[in-house]
């Protein structure tokens, strides 16, 4: 049992071990996962290997980040892949101005793409599933009326930032570890955040208390839309390509679920950004482990939903304490 | 807050989204003419139409036995359903064909794209035939559900053509032909490839189109049962699902590369799984030609990989169905017998004749 590994806070009765696995669980799993591949994988310790999983691992983590933030404030936003797949398309259309004017375009519609939504939301009062769900038929729509197919992306900054490294670490996972720590330091310093916790605790109680709730819901959507865009853009730069029909898809579903796995509970008042860092890694690291041992793709699905049950059954316990 | 002024900014917000989504609609309708552009271009640039190959079932097809009526061609209205949104190269050549052949024999063509739903392309395919299509040319998107559109054709004895992919029905009864590629032969054509390109040893990888698709199960066939027969020497020892997107391709392979750095070969079911595998190898550092790739479909991109030198071997999957289709439905509507089952003669590329065939590509 590695659960013996983060004894001191061991739970003592089943209301207790519930409140446990809901906080601590995606850890004990990630420490589990790897346990098991540093025993029977072959060739699993390595830099190269980690490299490899970091850097397939980085676009996922960056769109939970916003993901987090949405469910946070008793949301959520299906409309991240597709906003990847937007961003890609205007990647490919702006590169010739260079990668920055792209990566700048590219972040700019996914943050139109957040403004849609998060209005739709906040002013006309749409559920945020049926909201978002909008933004991802559309979103997708429009990056394949911008790129009808898969374009290559030829650019040296791009390729170095897609595959290159700094003493060793991708620059993909720098760039998702700085946001990840921006995200939690956003969350937990900022007035922003404590008015989107507040907000996702309960709407009424923020609206009597006088919080912009309207703004701030805004800004979460279009805080996920712009990193969806950075995700999608680094997703290129990772591909040489950019492929509008395929990039992003049911990025949503993982995204969720590296969320929920980590701990932050889907009626919003609360969000982990640690557990959810834990959460895409456990995620990626349970499907390089099916991969690996070559077992076929509907076992990573089935393994998959066991987990998110597990998470999810732990969250339900703790809220009928 | 005020109500009145919280509808005020909520109207303003609204119309700044609007607005917003105009701006991006017309930035679209611009791109999407140059979209279409781009594939005529391509249309063109190919010359080589299919050739038809040896095999198929032999059977053929006269107007009597379907009990049709003759028609003059040039005069006739066909209607063509495709499958997919012409988002990949395959699907982008198929319809340019389609379009380019209509076009030079005169005929008017009315085209349908089911977007890759198969109750929308059943219902496309009613739409063609209430829009007045005596002949239809059908790439079906699956084999099966096609009774309701069979009933509503053969009412009218309207002749249907089905291309690249076959569907559950009476060939002559309830549809004329069906011109296609054999899969399972490409998938052995991979197989001798690889065989060449490995000399028959070491270990290989399998990246495995989408799941539950023929199109994989019999590429896979084709691929093993040939390569047991041939080169008992070269294992399978790993077969990942790349869906047929490169991105998958590249993620399947950057973990294959770290378990197993021996690896001595990849066949990706298409292309774009094999480009995505070229990525990752040159990501893990490996030159070209350490690792044997071998891939079907013949798009501009793996053929110009071949000529790079990162990949072995391409089998074709010849998707101008454009010539044969509409020589197909010519000679059938003047009484001549056709073919039921007509199997397409799939080219291949390799080193030695990459560079020549770039241009035949697609």
């Amino acid at each position: 049992m590695t659960d013996l590994a983060l004894g001191k806070s061991l739970p003592a009765d089943r209301a207790q071990l519930m409140r446990w696995l809901q906080d601590y669980g995606v850890y004990a799993g990630v420490t589990a996962l790897l346990l098991f591949n540093v025993v029977f994988t072959e060739n699993f310790v390595s830099g190269e290997n980690f490299r490899t999983q970091a850097v397939q691992v980085a676009p996922v983590l960056i769109v939970a980040l916003g993901m987090a933030l949405a469910i946070g404030s008793e949301g959520v936003d299906l409309s991240v892949g597709s906003v990847m797949a937007l961003a890609t398309s205007l990647v490919s259309l702006y590169l010739g101005y260079g990668p920055w004017l792209a990566l700048i375009a590219a972040i700019i519609g996914g943050m139109v793409c957040g403004l849609l939504s998060g209005s739709l939301i906040a002013y006309i009062g749409v559920q945020p599933i049926v909201a978002t769900l909008a933004l991802m038929v559309g979103c997708r729509g429009l990056a394949n009326v911008f790129l009808p197919q898969l374009e290559t992306v030829r650019d040296d900054t791009m390729a170095t930032l897609g595959t290159g490294d700094i003493l060793g670490i991708p620059y993909l996972a720098l760039i998702a570890a700085a946001l990840a720590a921006l995200v939690a330091f956003t969350v937990k310093r900022t007035t922003f955040g404590r008015q989107l916790l507040a907000i996702g605790d309960s709407r009424p109680a923020a609206q009597l208390a006088g919080l912009p709730v309207r703004r701030v819901l805004i800004m979460v959507y279009v805080c996920s839309g712009a990193l969806a865009a950075i995700a999608g853009f680094l997703a290129t730069a990772r591909l040489q390509a950019s492929d509008p029909t395929s990039l992003g898809n049911l990025m949503e579903l993982s995204a969720i679920t590296a969320v929920v796995v980590g701990g932050t509970p889907l009626s919003g008042g609360r969000v982990r950004i640690g557990g959810t860092v834990a959460g895409a890694i456990l995620i990626q690291l349970l499907t390089a482990t099916l991969i690996k041992h070559d077992l076929p793709s509907s076992a990573t699905q089935i393994a998959q939903a066991v987990v998110i049950v597990l998470a999810v059954y732990a969250a339900r316990e703790r809220g009928k304490q | 807050m005020k109500p009145h002024a919280r509808r005020t900014t909520a109207r303003s917000l609204v119309a700044v989204g609007l607005a917003a989504s105009l701006a991006l609609a017309a930035g679209c309708a611009k791109s999407e003419d140059d979209a279409s552009d781009t594939s005529k271009d391509s249309g063109k640039s190919q010359d080589a139409g299919q050739e038809v190959a040896e095999g198929g079932s032999g059977k053929t097809c006269a107007i009597g036995d379907y009990g049709a009526k003759k028609l003059d061609l040039k005069k006739a209205t066909v209607g063509f359903s495709q499958s997919e949104k012409e988002a990949n190269p395959f699907r982008i050549a198929e319809t340019a064909s389609i379009k380019d052949e209509a076009k030079k024999r005169g005929v008017k063509l009315l085209t349908a794209n089911a977007q890759s739903k198969p109750d929308k392309q059943i219902s496309d395919v009613q739409d063609l035939i209430s829009k007045g299509a005596d002949l239809l040319v059908i790439a079906p998107l699956n084999s099966d559900g096609w009774d309701p559109v069979i009933k509503s054709a053969s009412a009218k004895k309207i002749p249907i053509v089905t291309i690249d992919r076959k569907i559950n029905a009476t060939a002559c009864k309830d549809y004329v032909s069906f011109i296609g590629s054999d899969f399972t032969e490409q998938g052995k054509r991979a197989a001798d490839q690889m065989i060449e390109a490995t000399g028959g040893k070491g270990e290989v990888a399998i990246l495995l189109g989408a799941p539950g698709n023929n199109v994989t199960t019999e590429r896979t066939k084709g691929f093993t049962d040939r390569v047991k027969e041939k080169a008992p020497g070269l294992k399978v020892v790993f077969k990942q699902t790349g869906e047929f997107v490169r991105e998958k391709g590249q993620s399947v392979t950057e973990q294959l590369i770290q378990s197993k750095p021996d690896i001595s070969a990849i066949y990706a079911e298409n292309d774009e799984m094999g480009l995505g595998a070229v990525n990752a190898l040159k990501g893990a550092g490996k030159k070209a030609g350490d690792v044997k790739i071998v891939t079907v479909d013949g798009t501009k991109d793996a053929v110009e990989g071949i000529v790079d030198g990162w990949i072995s071997g391409v089998v074709e999957s010849n998707p101008r169905f454009g010539p044969l289709a509409f020589k197909t439905l010519d000679e059938f509507t003047q009484g001549k017998p056709v073919g039921q089952d007509i199997v397409i003669k799939d080219t291949e590329y390799n080193k030695d004749n990459a560079e020549a065939g770039l241009s035949k590509a697609y």
